[in-house]
């Protein structure tokens, strides 16, 4: 399996070359594996430094969209009044193409990080919040009257039963959010910033720089990817007793 | 049997009235009764006659707006887990953890040391018979079993008092009637004071000493039935002569309170 697998990615990373090799597409349009190659050993301090500007930002990011977007998902699914106010509003502000805010964001908080992380962490937290409010809603509210029946207090019932079980509903909202805080963060840095992957694709597209332009964009992936990864830890430590039900069926 | 015995439930008047639309709806009304020390009592009523509204104010979940509920002499305002264990239709057992930390719950939440959550739940599990499921979830069980852990829960902190709303109601027939037969045996033993709603006349009558009547519209007590019926009791007891006459009885009572609300309905057309 592992062996096929391995024979693939020659057969596709050779044809990749060798459309390049024989001119088959032009330069400006598709860069060889041995030209990002080339671009990354020539110029990766530069690679180094955007990478941790674009990492610092995604993270704080995340920490902010994911506290905030649980936090407000809870006082909404709590609260029978705000989810029915808030519920519509969540949603149509989540419909808008937030990108149109972005010049905004540039006003408030400059054209440094914080712009970026202000950006991306309002573009996360929409899924979120709304992901755990109908997790919450969703429940039946027996559960909290058995929790007051044992003596739980407000916050034993929301952090040791309600949260709990709405788990496998927040996961998948951290999932679309996280997803969108990495393109947030990349995308504000491909528009207006002074540093990070997403400035460094946007550089090298100016100057026709393509192979960089490909580099970049495998930077981008990883970021994506790693963040992912970091998700299925969480996904599989807080839900593992909603698939075990699901294979039951 | 029970008369000598002191009162440990009393409601007094007790009523609840709902604002729907801001249009006062009466959920209940002028409910009072007493229930003894270690007696299984039982609520029967139709679906939808605030049954399960009763209960919640018993178990001091849900205010009233009329009278008030007394638990030992005392006015009930706010649950009291040590001494009132509440049942729900649902096993409501939480679905990430196992058999064993599900009893251990409600023990977790009151601070008792870990050593000692473990040998109560052992003790609880062994005393329902799911002992070997004790690392089970509870979606690899069965409903009869789920309901056996609830009660198993239920039964971990050592109420006094246990109050069971509509426990069997989701179960099929075989397996409620066995249910019945493992709570009469769970109560023996324990000597608990249960306060049982269902809407089954038989399984009301076949579990109780006093069964209470109710009917809707607004929720109100209609009568009270002595059950006096020998006990242990086997499933024989059912087909009996005694047991066909009280069911009658109760039968009675909620048919002609449903004819005299029928002839309101008509004279206030």
């Amino acid at each position: 399996m592992t062996i096929r697998r391995l024979v693939l990615i020659v057969i596709i990373l050779g044809s990749w070359e060798a459309v390049r090799r024989f001119n088959l597409v032009g330069p400006l349009l598709l860069a060889s594996p041995s030209e990002i190659g080339g671009a990354l050993i020539k110029s990766w301090p530069d690679y180094f430094v955007a990478l941790r500007f674009t990492v610092a930002e995604i993270a704080v990011a995340l920490a902010v969209a994911w506290t905030l977007g649980i936090a407000a998902g809870i006082v909404a699914g709590m609260v029978p009044f705000l989810g029915a106010t808030a519920g519509p509003l969540l949603f149509s502000l989540f419909a808008v193409p937030l990108i149109t805010w972005y010049p905004l964001f540039m006003v408030w908080f400059g054209i440094g990080m914080t712009s970026k992380i202000a950006y991306a962490a309002v573009s996360g937290f929409f899924p979120i919040a709304i992901n755990t409010m109908n997790g919450i809603r969703g429940l039946d509210r027996r559960y909290v009257l058995f929790g007051q029946a044992i003596g739980c207090s407000r916050r034993q019932v929301v952090f040791r039963i309600l949260l709990p079980m709405a788990m496998p509903s927040i996961v998948s909202g951290l999932r679309i959010g996280t997803a969108l805080v990495v393109i947030g963060v990349i995308v504000a840095e491909m528009l207006a910033s002074l540093g990070g992957i997403g400035y460094v694709i946007s550089y090298y597209r100016s100057i026709y720089a393509t192979a960089h332009v490909y580099l970049g964009i495998l930077f981008a992936l990883a970021c994506a990817f790693v963040a992912n990864w970091g998700l299925s830890i969480i996904e599989r430590r807080f839900t593992h007793w909603r698939e075990l039900q699901i294979e039951e069926r | 049997m029970t008369a000598a015995r002191p009162i440990v439930i009393e409601t007094r008047g007790l009523g609840k009235v709902f604002s729907v639309d801001r249009a006062p709806i009466v959920a209940l009304e002028d409910i009072s009764f007493a229930v003894r020390e270690g007696s299984f009592v039982s609520l029967v009523g139709p679906s939808g006659c605030g049954k399960s509204t009763l209960l919640q104010m018993l178990a001091g979940l849900v205010p009233s707006t009329a009278g008030e509920v007394l638990v030992d002499g005392l006015v009930v305002r706010k649950p009291a887990p040590d001494k009132i264990s509440v049942m729900f239709q649902d096993a409501t057992l939480l679905p990430w953890k196992r058999v064993s930390e599900n009893i251990e719950f409600p023990l977790e939440i009151r601070g008792v040391k870990a050593a000692e959550r473990r040998e109560r739940a052992a003790a609880m599990l062994s005393l329902v018979g799911l002992t070997e499921f004790a690392a089970r979830y509870s979606h690899e069980l069965s409903g009869g079993m789920r309901q056996r852990v609830s009660i198993a829960r239920a039964l971990a902190p050592d109420p006094r008092i246990m109050l069971m709303d509509e426990p069997f109601g989701a179960l099929d027939e075989q397996t409620r009637i066995k249910m019945g037969h493992e709570l009469l045996r769970i109560w023996s033993k324990t000597g608990k004071t249960i306060f049982f709603i269902t809407h089954s006349l038989t399984e009301a009558l076949f579990l109780s000493d006093v069964v209470l009547v109710m009917s809707h519209r607004p929720g109100h007590i209609v009568g009270v039935i002595d059950a006096q019926l020998p006990r242990p009791r086997t499933y024989d007891i059912i087909g009996s002569a005694e047991f066909g006459a009280a069911r009658n009885r109760i039968w009675k009572l909620i048919s002609q309170d449903d004819d005299e609300a029928g002839a309101n309905g008509m004279a206030s057309l």
